[in-house]
């Protein structure tokens, strides 16, 4: 099926069963540790502003950019932000003043929400510790979001703005070593499960999810294929926007008392779901938009209590939304999709592997928090700062599947998969840890063409 | 007579309150006037906010501090104290003063040594 070390004694499902039915034990779990360390927060303190991440985010960016400044644009130029002006500058924190939807504390009609927050009158202003200029020239001003750091270069015009005729990025993080395996395995990636929503569509599609990995499914290729599955990530979104619905505030308590919140059944689902897949494979589970945990970012992982039958099992592991891990020598760093969508509402970029493309390049996981995404006040250090280049990048809840394999200038080879939306898509992705290729896998229950 | 058990024994309280951060009234709901006593010079300590024996640091210090505080390379100063802003400056690389982190270290229970600037009563 989807490896070509299918078992060569496969038979189809069309024969009398074996004597001795064939076990197809799975691929041992090796090599695996956790580096989201960074992404958990211990003691949470919101006592603070936000100015410090931006400080923080140009001050540990600012060495690189300068040397890729300068191998880029060769010869002397001044750095701006210092005392004096040079007629070349320098990067730091590229910043766009975007027309936002209308707030609620002023009384007025709130906008409804718009797919996309761009207008031809938006600006572009570069600032730093000291002082901020407004951009112009060579440089799309719809296609940047507020928090990149980039170098730019050009020259100041005389009343006040910057003529901008070439600009770069962070580029690529530097490369880390490739100690992949040396055999097919596979790591299932699937997002946007989507339980507790309205209507029951995804439920079957689910429950073959669930049934390929663990091998209930199909005749022994296919079984001997999914035993090479070493690890399911679930990048978030396990629960439906359905179950986020906010009646019981508007409503009157005493119509509200005896209602559960809808959340409730969903995670008695996924408990259900999570068993099953728990009881045979190492599962990673990634909290998202619309999942109970805290909304900024990083968001800290469900509580086990949440999940009673399947936290008993070893397998589980509630992880961080973004996640980092290296799973068999391969470096995978993702999030559940949010800071990529909030790039594609406040950009020009419409595609989605397009912006998880960029993010790589720009040196940031998501530039845009915290001013348009919610974001924990950190202080020493920016975490979303990418200083290794991952060999996995992905984000979920994309609306289609993408993936790409970018290479890189230092050697670097990354993968770049945007994880469709299982509830809507009934897609999920299956990556090859040896080649780090990567394939859709979609379950759906009824054919275009099935009149029945 | 032995004394009330408190839970602040077992559980310790972590976050301390700057000047007069005693809750209104609380004293008066005290009927214990061993307590009430008790209270009062508890308060009194956490006014002072330092022990009598160590000695005010001195101006020069405290202008250090503030010169410290002001400069812009290190970052922003609010919501942090001020060790953790030098720290902040090291990992960064921005080479901070050594002295001021000696001063920081050697007056650690002075809050006026220490505070993080703050807006209004956070």
């Amino acid at each position: 099926m989807f490896s070509e070390q299918a078992a060569p004694t496969a038979q189809g499902l069309l024969a009398s069963p074996s004597a001795e039915p064939p076990t197809f034990p799975r691929v041992p779990v090796s090599g695996y540790s956790d580096c989201s360390q960074l992404f958990q927060l211990g003691e949470r303190s919101f006592s603070r502003q936000y100015a410090h991440i931006y400080a923080v985010r140009l001050a540990g960016m600012r060495p690189g950019l300068e040397q890729c400044a300068r191998s880029r644009w060769a010869g002397v130029f001044a750095v701006l932000g210092m005392e004096s002006w040079g007629p070349w500058g320098l990067l730091v924190l590229a910043e766009a003043v975007r027309a936002g939807p209308v707030s609620y504390q002023h009384n007025l009609v709130p906008q409804p929400p718009l797919p996309k927050y761009i207008q031809p009158s938006d600006e572009l202003i570069l600032e730093d510790e000291l002082q901020r200029i407004k951009l112009e020239g060579a440089i799309d001003v719809q296609r940047l979001v507020t928090g990149t750091i980039l170098a730019v270069y050009g020259s100041e015009q005389d009343d006040g703005r910057f003529l901008v005729e070439d600009h770069c990025f962070a580029g690529l993080p530097p490369p880390l070593p490739w100690n992949g395996p040396s055999s097919d395995r596979f790591v299932l990636l699937a997002s946007g499960l989507g339980l507790g929503s309205v209507s029951g569509e995804a439920l079957l599609s689910t429950q073959l999810l669930v049934d390929v990995v663990t091998g209930q499914l199909g005749a022994e290729g296919e079984q001997s294929c999914a035993a090479h599955i070493t690890r399911v990530i679930l990048a978030g979104n396990l629960l439906s926007q359905n179950t986020q619905s906010r009646d019981t505030i508007n409503k009157a308590k005493y119509l509200t008392k005896k209602t559960q919140a809808a959340s409730v059944e969903a995670v008695k689902m996924l408990d259900e779901i999570l068993l099953q897949l728990c009881t045979s494979v190492p599962v990673d589970v990634m909290p998202g938009e619309f999942d109970p945990t805290n909304y900024t970012l990083p968001q800290q992982p469900l509580h086990h209590c949440m999940l009673p039958l399947a936290s008993a099992y070893a397998t589980l592991r509630l992880v961080t939304n973004p996640y980092q891990a290296n799973l068999d020598g391969v470096r995978f760093l993702g999030t559940s999709g949010q800071n990529i969508s909030d790039i594609f509402k406040y950009s020009s970029m419409d595609d989605y592997l397009e912006i998880l493309e960029w993010t790589l390049l720009a040196g940031h996981i998501s530039p845009t928090a915290p001013d348009t995404l919610g974001c924990y006040p950190f202080y020493k250090s920016d975490p979303f700062i990418l200083t290794e280049c991952p060999h996995v990048y992905f984000c979920g809840n994309a609306p289609h599947f993408q993936s790409k394999l970018l290479q890189g200038k230092e050697g670097q080879r990354v993968l770049l998969v945007t994880v469709p939306d299982f509830s809507a898509t009934q897609t999920a992705c299956l990556i090859n840890l040896h080649d780090l290729t990567c394939r859709p896998i979609t379950f759906s229950s009824f054919g275009a063409d099935n009149e029945d | 007579m032995e004394q009330p058990r408190r839970i602040t024994d077992s559980f310790p309280r972590r976050l301390r309150r700057r000047g007069s951060g005693r809750p209104p009234g609380r004293l008066k709901d005290k009927k214990d006037k061993k307590d009430n006593d008790k209270d009062k010079v508890q308060v009194k300590v956490r006014d002072c906010s330092r022990s009598p024996s160590q000695s005010l640091p001195d101006p020069a210090l405290l202008e250090m501090l503030r010169r410290f505080d002001l400069s812009w390379e290190y970052g922003p100063c609010t919501g942090i104290t001020r060790l953790q802003r030098w720290e902040r400056a090291q990992e960064l690389g921005l080479s901070p003063p050594g002295p001021i982190r000696d001063a920081l270290l050697e007056h650690q229970d002075n809050p006026d040594v220490t505070y993080r600037w703050m807006w209004d009563g956070m």
